[in-house]
Order: structure tokens, then C-alpha cells, then sequence
């Protein structure tokens, strides 16, 4: 099978000078969970936005071998997406909700929905606007579980809600309705939130993609050394795409597949050795790459734990 | 298209705006509430008899054919109130559909359905020129007996007693002239629909203004600028030209003379029908302008990129 998003040199351009998409150029592969990461107003919803065929474009992209700008309507039989917290509209009755999906969508099993729902609080004849944010979400989760699609695309879909529901709302996408044949997109800057489910990452900056790769080819890729004041200049001179202090002790993030880098091995004798975790990687990429570490404020605090 | 698919876009609408399904239940309620409470006899029908009714209606008594004509008349009239009251609410709902949706942000759940714009416009179309004037059309039908019922007990053994005779076979055709009127109609108001999607589709904020306002705007600088007011009249003849079609005010020439009114009574059956609007190429104009203004709106939703 070929892939579930294939895109090729895609631009988007706001107004006159704001580019909002600067060539992008990535495959998404069936089966995988691939988290879209950027820092706010790097092109994420905008790329969202295109593959979801609600925005105009240049360039060439694919989803599911169908271009979302002119056949639109046929791929959202297999496209799913839940875009932001609370679209469902107020006045909408939990039992009307679930009648208007089945009544449009062929693949949508109602059965399916009434079980997730009755695991929840949601009452039938509640309306949307009853309900607290995080039920509007346990809501719009049991009816896109229910739809058989290929490709579910979800955008922040967290965002604003309590820890436990937004625990819930992972734990049961990934239990319930992930089946390694289906294809999750999800952009968020919680990064950590997600770090343990994706096996791909993306990370976009400045609509390009800065970074494309497999949760699983990241150790071959990228090492993270902590070492103590006294071996500071010698990791430097190894040209580090990321330096921070934490507690008097020094972290260096290494590109470890460039040429001229050192091996893992070179780095353990200035200290600990490991691999990055994705929110250590996001800090660092999205800092423009630069060793200073602690500029940008956004993500500085992410980046601190 | 999917009929399935439609039924429930259409349930969808009277979900998200009940009014609706109500005010043509309320507008009816009334009706029948005016015609029980109301001191005159007659209570819902307006002959200007100049207090000939004595001679009048012994007239109508014998003559059969006037008599239904009138029954028709009357119960036709019933409607007029009913339309009136589902035109403003058609109207108001037309301007709400397609700004709501993206005010609450919830046009990016109704377009992650695979339902096309062309679905969703059409389905907002179908809701103000069929779905609501059948309703009201329905409705009216029972309220029309209703009144019938009660204002035939008040005039029993009045001059008026004629009126209180039920014609099954004038009551058939009234109701189905009564159904072409309402297909006339939404061929007439399709452009006024479409134009109030048209801006609701395209308004930032407040479509109420945006509708309103380039009209008024227009009138106003014709008449000052060229001292003319063709855009005015235009205006109101697609306003008010389907009702001035519909004129059911039996109101003879001053003698009244028992002629006269009989005339009139055949004159007003003979409006009962709109069918002859078909002819007009006012009509048709109007149809191919709402076609037009159609696609532009379903373009309009298609790449809308607000929300």
C-alpha cells in the first residue's frame, strides 16, 4: 500500500508575505502514529488544514491517493479528524449527535458509539452546551472511534483539558481504536503528553519540516550527553546542536549521523549518555538549532524538567 | 444525492433551530385562539357588506358555485397570517445558517462528515422554501378546520348561516391549489433565500447588517443620485409580488350590490391560484439568479478559511 499522506514541495501563503507553508515535503506510511510538532504559528494547523482540504494550496499532496482540494468529498468517507477541543455546537442533543453521524456516514457503527459512551457520565438527552469540556471530548472521541476511517487527524485535541482526561483521551485512542492498520496524525505542543505513543515525528518550524524520522531511528540518530562543569569545552568543541544548563550540570544534544560527529562511545567518556527524549529534541531543533539554549522563552520551560 | 443522507440534514436544521417547527404551530394557535375569543361572527374573514348582509347572502343561499367559492376564499385567507410569520422566521434562519456555524467553530465538525457544500447549502435551501412552507401549509390545513368548526357554530341561525356550510370537494382543491402556491412560492423566494445564505456565508460579523444594509444603501443613492426608484421597486415586487398575486380581500366597488359581491367572490377564487406566475419571466429571472448565487455560496463555504 502506498502512502496515507504524501506530500511534495506543498506551499501556502497568507496575504502577500506571510508563508505559512514553505515547501513541504514528507510521506506518512499506513499503520503508523505520527505526532506533527511546532512551536505556535509554525504551519501546523495550516498543514492540517490542507490535508483536511478546508484550505487552498500549491504544490502536490496526496491523501490517500486522493487530492483533498478536488475530491474533498470522497475522502472524508475514510477521513476522520478532530480538529481543537469543543466544535461540537451547543444546542446539539448527545442523541441527536449520534443520529446525524449515522445518518451521513456509511461507516460509522452506532453500536460501537452507545458502548464508549455508556462507559462515561454523558447523558442521552444532554445537550453539547451542558456538557463540561472534557465530556464535549469523551462525546466527539466515541463518535470518531466509531467510524471505521483510514486516517484520523486530530489537532491539539487536548488542549484545556484536566490531566486525567486528557490521560483518558490517549489511553483510549490508543486501546481502543488503534488497530496498526489505521494512521494517526496528531499535532500538539504538549509534547510529552504524546511522547510515548507516536512512532514517527515530524517537527515543523517556519513551514518546513526540520525534522522527519521514526521514534525508532532516534537513538541512531541523536544523543544526549550530561556531563559536569569540568568537560564543558571539550563537548563544545564537538559542536553539539544544543547546549543547556539544568542545576550546575550540562546537557548537549549531538546529531550523531553527521559526518565528522562523535559515536556514542567518543561521548561517554565526558559523562552520561542517552537518547533524547522527544520534548529534549523538540527544545532543541525548534531553537533554531543554536547552543544557547535558553532564548526562547516558549519552549525554554518545556525544555527544563 | 443520498436520501438518506438529506432526511438528515434536514432533522439536523429543525434540531439547531426550532422555531422553526413552532412558530408555525404558535401562528395557528393563535388563529383558532382569535376565531373561538373574537365577538364578531365572521371573526376571521373581512367582507366589507355594508350591512347588506340580509340581502346578500339570501342571494348566496341559492347560488351553489359562489357559495363554495367563498368557503374557499376564507379558509385560503387563513394562511396568508401563517405564511408571514414562517417568511420572518425563514428569513432570520437563512441569515443565522451558514454564520452560526462558523461564529461556534462547529463548521469544522460538520466538515469532517463526508457531506459535500453543495449537501449542507442545499439542505439549508430545502429547510426555508420547502421543508418549513409544507410544514406551515399542514398546519394550516388544521387550523383552517379548526376555525371552520368554530365559527360554523356561532352562525347558526344567523344571516351569515350560508358560511357555515363544510364543501368536502372545495376543501380538496382549496388545499391543493394551497400546494402549488407553496411550490410557486419557492420558486419566487429562491433568489431573496439565497441571497440571505449568500450573505450569511460571507458576513464576518453581523449578516443582519450586511443584508440589509447594501439594499437601503442602493435606494437611497438611486434616489438621490438620478431622483428614480427602479432598484426600490424591484425590491418590493420580489418582496411583495407573490402576495399581490395572492389578493383574497373581498372588497366590491361601492354599491355593494349583491352582483358586485359576487363578482368580487369570483374575483378573489380566481387569485386563490398562483399557478400563473409560471408565465412571468419576473419568476424565471429569479430562478436562474438563485442558481448562480447557489454555486457562489457552496464556493464560498467550500474555501472558507475562518473559522
Amino acid at each position: 500500500m502506498g502512502a496515507v499522506i504524501h506530500a511534495h514541495d506543498v506551499r501556502k501563503r497568507y496575504g502577500r508575505s506571510t508563508l505559512a507553508l514553505d515547501g513541504l515535503n514528507f510521506d506518512v506510511a499506513a499503520g503508523r502514529i505520527v505526532g506533527l510538532m511546532g512551536p505556535n504559528g509554525a504551519g501546523k494547523t495550516t498543514a492540517l488544514k490542507a490535508i483536511l482540504g478546508l484550505t487552498p494550496f500549491e504544490g502536490d499532496l496526496q491523501v490517500l491517493g486522493r487530492d483533498p482540494r478536488t475530491e474533498r468529498d470522497s475522502l472524508m468517507q475514510d477521513v476522520c479528524f478532530i480538529a481543537d477541543v469543543a466544535v461540537l455546537p451547543k444546542w446539539l442533543r448527545v442523541d441527536h449527535a449520534l443520529d446525524y453521524v449515522a445518518g451521513v456516514h456509511p461507516k460509522f457503527d452506532r453500536q460501537r458509539a452507545d458502548e464508549v459512551l455508556s462507559r462515561t457520565d454523558i447523558k442521552r438527552k444532554s445537550k453539547v452546551g451542558e456538557l463540561s469540556k472534557g465530556m464535549i471530548t469523551q462525546l466527539h472521541l466515541a463518535l470518531i472511534m466509531a467510524i471505521d476511517a483510514k486516517l484520523l487527524v486530530l489537532d491539539e485535541p487536548t488542549l484545556g483539558l484536566d490531566l486525567l482526561y486528557r490521560r483518558d483521551f490517549y489511553e483510549s485512542l490508543l486501546n481502543d481504536y488503534f488497530d496498526h492498520e489505521r494512521t494517526i496524525l496528531v499535532t500538539t505542543h504538549q509534547v510529552e503528553e504524546v511522547e510515548n505513543l507516536l512512532t514517527d515525528v515530524l517537527f515543523i518550524s517556519h513551514g518546513k519540516i526540520m525534522l522527519d524520522s521514526t521514534v525508532d531511528a532516534l537513538p541512531s540518530r541523536f544523543s544526549q550527553l550530561v556531563t559536569s562543569s569540568d568537560h564543558v569545552a571539550e563537548a563544545r568543541a564537538l559542536r553539539p546542536v544544543y547546549e543547556r544548563e539544568v542545576f550546575g550540570r550540562y546537557a548537549f544534544i549531538f546529531d550523531i549521523s553527521k559526518g565528522g560527529a562523535p559515536t556514542a562511545d567518543e561521548l561517554a567518556a565526558w559523562g552520561d549518555v542517552r537518547t533524547p527524549s522527544i520534548s529534549d529534541l523538540f527544545v532543541a531543533l525548534m531553537n533554531g538549532g543554536n547552543s544557547t539554549g535558553m532564548n526562547s522563552a516558549g519552549v525554554s520551560a518545556e525544555g527544563a524538567r | 444525492m443520498n436520501l438518506k443522507v438529506m432526511k438528515t440534514l434536514l432533522w439536523r436544521e429543525t434540531w439547531e433551530h426550532r422555531g422553526l417547527i413552532w412558530a408555525p404551530l404558535i401562528t395557528a394557535a393563535v388563529i383558532v385562539l382569535t376565531a373561538l375569543l373574537s365577538t364578531k361572527l365572521t371573526g376571521s374573514i373581512r367582507i366589507n357588506l355594508d350591512g347588506k348582509e340580509q340581502e346578500i347572502f339570501a342571494t348566496l343561499s341559492t347560488n351553489l358555485s359562489h357559495q363554495q367559492q367563498l368557503f374557499a376564499v376564507w379558509l385560503g385567507a387563513l394562511v396568508i397570517p401563517q405564511m408571514i410569520v414562517a417568511m420572518i422566521v425563514v428569513a432570520f434562519y437563512a441569515l443565522d445558517s451558514l454564520y452560526n456555524e462558523r461564529k461556534d467553530r462547529s463548521i469544522l465538525f460538520w466538515k469532517s462528515m463526508p457531506v459535500s457544500d453543495a449537501q449542507t447549502v442545499g439542505s439549508k435551501l430545502a429547510t426555508a422554501l420547502l421543508l418549513v412552507p409544507l410544514w406551515v401549509w399542514l398546519v394550516s390545513m388544521i387550523a383552517s378546520l379548526a376555525v371552520f368548526a368554530i365559527v360554523s357554530l356561532k352562525l347558526g341561525g344567523t344571516p351569515l348561516a350560508p358560511l357555515a356550510t363544510f364543501y368536502p370537494g372545495a376543501w380538496v382543491i382549496l388545499q391543493l391549489t394551497m400546494l402549488q402556491n407553496v411550490l410557486v412560492a419557492a420558486l419566487w423566494y429562491a433568489p431573496v433565500v439565497v441571497y440571505l445564505l449568500l450573505m450569511s456565508v460571507y458576513a464576518k460579523r453581523n449578516p443582519f447588517l450586511w443584508a440589509v444594509l447594501p439594499p437601503v444603501l442602493l435606494v437611497i443613492f438611486e434616489e438621490v443620485a438620478f431622483n428614480t426608484n427602479m432598484i426600490a421597486g424591484f425590491i418590493s415586487n420580489r418582496m411583495f409580488g407573490f402576495f399581490r398575486e395572492l389578493d383574497l380581500n373581498i372588497s366590491p366597488a361601492d354599491d355593494s350590490t349583491s352582483a358586485s359581491v359576487m363578482h368580487e367572490i369570483s374575483r378573489s377564487y380566481e387569485q386563490l391560484g398562483t399557478l400563473d406566475m409560471l408565465a412571468t419571466t419576473d419568476l424565471w429571472f429569479g430562478v436562474v439568479s438563485a442558481v448562480i448565487g447557489f454555486f457562489i455560496v457552496v464556493r464560498l463555504r467550500r474555501w472558507r478559511d475562518d473559522a
